[in-house]
């Protein structure tokens, strides 16, 4: 009897021994299932024609992607702020099996309404301006950069109507920037004006402008027709930082559009992955001509752009 | 301690209790697997150092292709700025000639990793550029760090941190990062000489792509710094530059070259630290201290298999080894084990290695001369046990003897010559049976025939005082009793039953047949006894004084039939006051044959 117990226990260290065996060869394969996560097809949606003015937001997705294992595809309007064109554009890619959404929506209320059922399975990031339902969204603190803004234009102010160009459209962080400065300078008890467009021929002397393409064309009519207002605006493109430096925008409000699309895309991809995220406003600086070659604004201004990609 | 203590008493009482097989087979698996776990610990550790080591050395190697290839580099660039030194501006007189073209060539060579080509005057005047040739109007070309740096030290070239130009005027404005090689110049205008900076600017790229293309295994990367620790050229620059990642590079500027482990961010890292020549800037590899061990963690894994297998294998060998050992070990245990609970004819097998046959072969001695002491004892007892019926048998003979001679006697001398003569033709009969040539079993109907002369003997000399009834039932013919067991039941029934009662006495006897069981009857209306008296007659222990004599003759008959049949056998009294008493003799029902046999003693 004891040595039938005793047998017993020991084929059953034996088989205990082989059992571990067994498991020391599976758990690699276990590993290397885990180890190789699967690829996130991310869709990138501008509200512009052409995304020449995302290059540096767009250097910032790239680099999170490649860290995160995402493809990017980016997508751009054939007519910019077309909402029902970037809705139907949106819908075609959730359909088409993107994982998650980074979007700059030209209209957020009419967007949020479009994929509401979707935002569930396609976690949606947005740029510039939030939408209801939305994973996140990486935007400057919109209506302190309005305030800043108005703040710069203040400090120069002599006088005279400040023209504030509404080009928000229906996009909703433009129009709160507007709305602040518009705010904060009627609070100055500086007279204002909206305007859609900088009018022809017009003595205004302040104009602002909210998003960077208005303050680009902005500034290049300025300098083509020669006048001399001063504009206060917002980018940080190559082509409004020239401007800012040759004097034709007197102050702009910039912040990292590599951090931006870093933050965008790494931020969808959390969100694909269902984990959790947060963001927070990205900080922003007013700059004006003579700030632009400060070792630190260099750094914003004019972000290095890896050779292999340019 | 206690807890030590209690696990070492606790695992006493287990050995105990184990099978030698199971002691064994554990302990040689125990003492194997430990020394192969150390084994296996000693090269998980010496490989996990050898792994470090050779990360650390495959850093600096990489490091040391790196420094080579920036070397390389920003040698190439020193000879540009040489060359249009010591060829072009010390062999022109500026007033005179234009140091453009020999700019520009230097520049078309060297398109790829050039940004601009440029001369400065001592004021920070522009003298020469190549592409561009002027200078923007507000630039402040004097107040710039690379002309400071290269007008504090005259004797050395300069070499700037990455920034984006500023100084040129170009209509594209394509804010270049460059990094700036700038040195002091002697300018020769007119004959006379006058200071001023020569200014190389490289392309940040060519650093980058020298920098970009090192790979120091999975999660190591290299970085560059300048001497206060200020970022050169980092995988991850942009990041950094935007606030969202973090580097060590300010404390790495105190690091002397070699290796090191440094804790960054909560993350064990593996530095080395390269610092290049003239430049002061330093090369920086980070590897994940994690790394080896992630990188080792499959060859780990295999040899933990290969560890388990040679267990499980050194398990399964000691476990068929300890058997072998042990089974002729528990084959003779299991051999005492039978003898122990008596069985008969085992065999104590001698098998197993050398101590183990030594052993069964003194056990197997040892049994046999138990065997045979056993027999002799039987032997002695059974010599023993004869003896002692043979002295119960020589008690009967003078007692009766003494008794009927005594009656002879006493008739003789009364002249009953009649009855004397029948007297001793009966006490003839009797000794004849009682002798039966020496045996102690004789035929039932001899036993009965002998107590029928005995009571003639006995009704002649109480005058017949009582009457005799013997007789046998049918089944008992030829069944055989052990002799001389009615006899003395007789002679108490005479003296104790009937001599002294007042009326006739009636003793019957009685032999008949009880399943596999012979009774025998002796009974007689005598006086009787109360049944306590009447039980106590058997007791051994019962002291003869004070019963006059009473009881001697029934005790030696029950001693004789318990002593030669068992304790099942024996009499048994019943007997009430003025009732009578009833002896009944219980005997085996003694075929012939088992009668001889009990004869020849082959029967104890």
């Amino acid at each position: 009897m004891k040595s039938r117990k005793s047998n017993l226990i020991q084929i059953g260290i034996l088989a205990v021994l082989g059992l571990a065996v067994i498991l020391s060869l599976l758990i690699p394969q276990l590993f290397r299932g885990r180890k190789e996560p699967q690829l996130l097809s991310l869709s990138v949606m501008l509200r512009d024609t052409d995304s020449s003015g995302w290059t540096v937001a767009r250097e910032g997705m790239e680099q999170a992607a490649d860290e995160l294992g995402a493809e990017l595809r980016f997508l751009t309007l054939a007519a910019a702020g077309d909402s029902a064109e970037q809705e139907a554009l949106l819908l075609r890619e959730i359909e088409g099996g993107a994982a998650a959404l980074v979007a700059v929506p030209a209209d957020p209320e009419a967007l949020s309404s479009a994929l509401d059922r979707w935002l569930v399975v396609c976690p949606t990031v947005t740029l510039e301006s939030p939408m209801e339902g939305a994973a996140g969204v990486v935007a400057p603190d919109n209506a302190a950069l309005g305030r800043q803004l108005a703040a710069a234009l203040l400090e120069d102010w002599t006088g005279g109507e400040v023209l504030l160009l509404d080009t928000a459209g229906r996009c909703a962080g433009v129009a709160e920037r507007l709305a602040a400065a518009e705010a904060a300078l009627t609070e100055a008890e500086v007279p204002v004006r909206r305007a859609e467009t900088l009018p022809e021929g017009d003595g205004t002397a302040w104009v602002m402008a909210f998003e960077p393409s208005a303050t680009q064309r902005s500034a290049e009519k300025k300098e083509a027709e020669g006048r001399s207002f001063a504009l206060y605006g917002v980018g940080t493109t190559a082509a409004i930082t020239a401007q800012l430096e040759r004097g034709s925008v007197a102050a702009m409000a910039a912040w990292s559009d590599y951090a931006a699309g870093y933050l965008a895309v790494r931020r969808a991809a959390e969100a694909a992955r269902g984990e959790e995220g947060e963001l927070a406003a990205l900080p922003f600086l007013i700059l004006r001509g003579e700030d632009i070659y400060a070792p630190e604004n260099q750094k914003l201004l004019f972000p290095i752009m890896s050779s292999s990609s340019r | 301690m206690n807890v030590f203590r209690r696990l070492a008493a606790k695992f006493a009482e287990r050995y105990r209790t184990m099978s030698i097989q199971m002691v064994l087979s554990l302990s040689f698996t125990a003492v194997a697997a430990a020394g192969m776990v150390l084994m296996g610990a000693s090269l998980v550790w010496r490989f996990s150092a050898a792994s470090e080591q050779l990360v650390a050395e495959n850093t600096q190697r990489v490091l040391a292709q790196a420094n080579l290839n920036l070397d390389s580099y920003l040698r190439r660039m020193m000879r540009i700025s040489d060359t249009v030194y010591y060829r072009s501006i010390k062999n022109l007189d500026l007033a005179e000639d234009d140091l453009t073209g020999d700019l520009s060539l230097l520049y078309e060579e060297n398109r790829d990793d050039l940004v601009s080509l440029a001369v400065f005057d001592g004021r920070g005047e522009l003298v020469a550029a190549v592409p561009l040739s002027a200078v923007k109007r507000d630039a402040q070309t004097a107040e710039s760090d690379w002309f400071r740096a290269a007008s504090r030290s005259m004797e050395n070239l300069h070499f700037s941190t990455p920034h984006v130009q500023n100084i040129f005027d170009d209509p594209d404005y394509p804010y270049r990062w460059v990094v700036s090689l700038s040195r002091y110049v002697q300018l020769t205008r007119d004959g006379a000489t006058g200071g001023g900076v020569l200014l190389v600017d490289m392309s940040f790229s060519g650093i980058e792509q020298v920098c970009r293309d090192v790979t120091l295994g999975e999660g190591g990367y290299l970085y560059l710094i300048d001497g206060d620790g200020e970022l050169i050229y980092h995988p991850r620059q942009q990041l950094i530059y935007a606030g969202l990642l973090e580097e060590n590079n300010r404390e790495a500027a105190s690091y002397r070259d070699g290796t090191r482990l440094e804790e960054f961010q909560g993350q064990s890292r593996q530095v080395t630290v390269k610092t290049m020549g003239y430049t002061g800037w330093k090369l920086v590899g980070v590897a994940p201290a994690r790394s080896g061990m992630d990188s080792s963690l499959q060859p780990m894994l295999f040899g933990l298999t290969l560890l388990l297998f040679a267990i499980f294998l050194i398990a399964f060998l000691n476990y068929l080894i300890s058997a072998r050992i042990s089974d002729p070990i528990r084959r003779l245990e299991r051999s005492i084990r039978e003898l122990d609970q008596g069985l008969a004819g085992v065999e104590i097998e001698e098998g197993g290695c050398y101590e183990v046959q030594r052993l069964s072969h003194a056990i197997s001695a040892m049994v046999s001369t138990m065997r045979h002491l056993m027999d002799d004892i039987v032997r002695q007892e059974e010599q023993k046990r004869r003896s002692e019926l043979e002295v119960l048998q020589s008690q009967i003979n003078p007692h009766f003897l003494y008794n009927t001679l005594d009656s002879v006697i006493w008739m003789t001398e009364s002249g009953q010559q009649e009855e004397a003569i029948q007297m001793v033709t009966s006490l003839a009969r009797l000794f004849r049976i009682s002798l039966s040539k020496g045996k102690s079993v004789i035929p039932l109907a001899a036993e009965l025939e002998h107590a029928r002369h005995y009571m003639n003997i006995q009704q002649i000399r109480f005058k017949n005082k009582f009457a005799v009834e013997i007789g046998a039932r049918p089944g008992t013919e030829e069944l055989y009793t052990l002799k001389l067991v009615i006899q003395p039941l007789l002679e108490n029934a005479i003296y104790h039953g009937c001599a002294s009662a007042e009326d006739d006495g009636l003793i019957r006897v009685l032999a008949y047949r009880e399943g596999e069981d012979l009774l025998i009857d002796v009974e007689d209306n005598g006086l009787g006894m109360r049944p306590e008296v009447a039980a106590s007659l058997l007791d051994g222990d019962r002291p003869e004084v004070g019963t006059g004599g009473s009881g001697i003759g029934v005790r030696n008959v029950h001693q004789r039939v318990t002593l030669t049949f068992g304790e099942g056998y024996g009499l048994t009294i019943f007997s009430e006051p003025d009732e009578g008493t009833l002896v009944r003799i219980r005997l085996p029902a003694l075929s012939r044959e088992e009668a001889e046999r009990r004869q020849r003693g082959e029967v104890l």
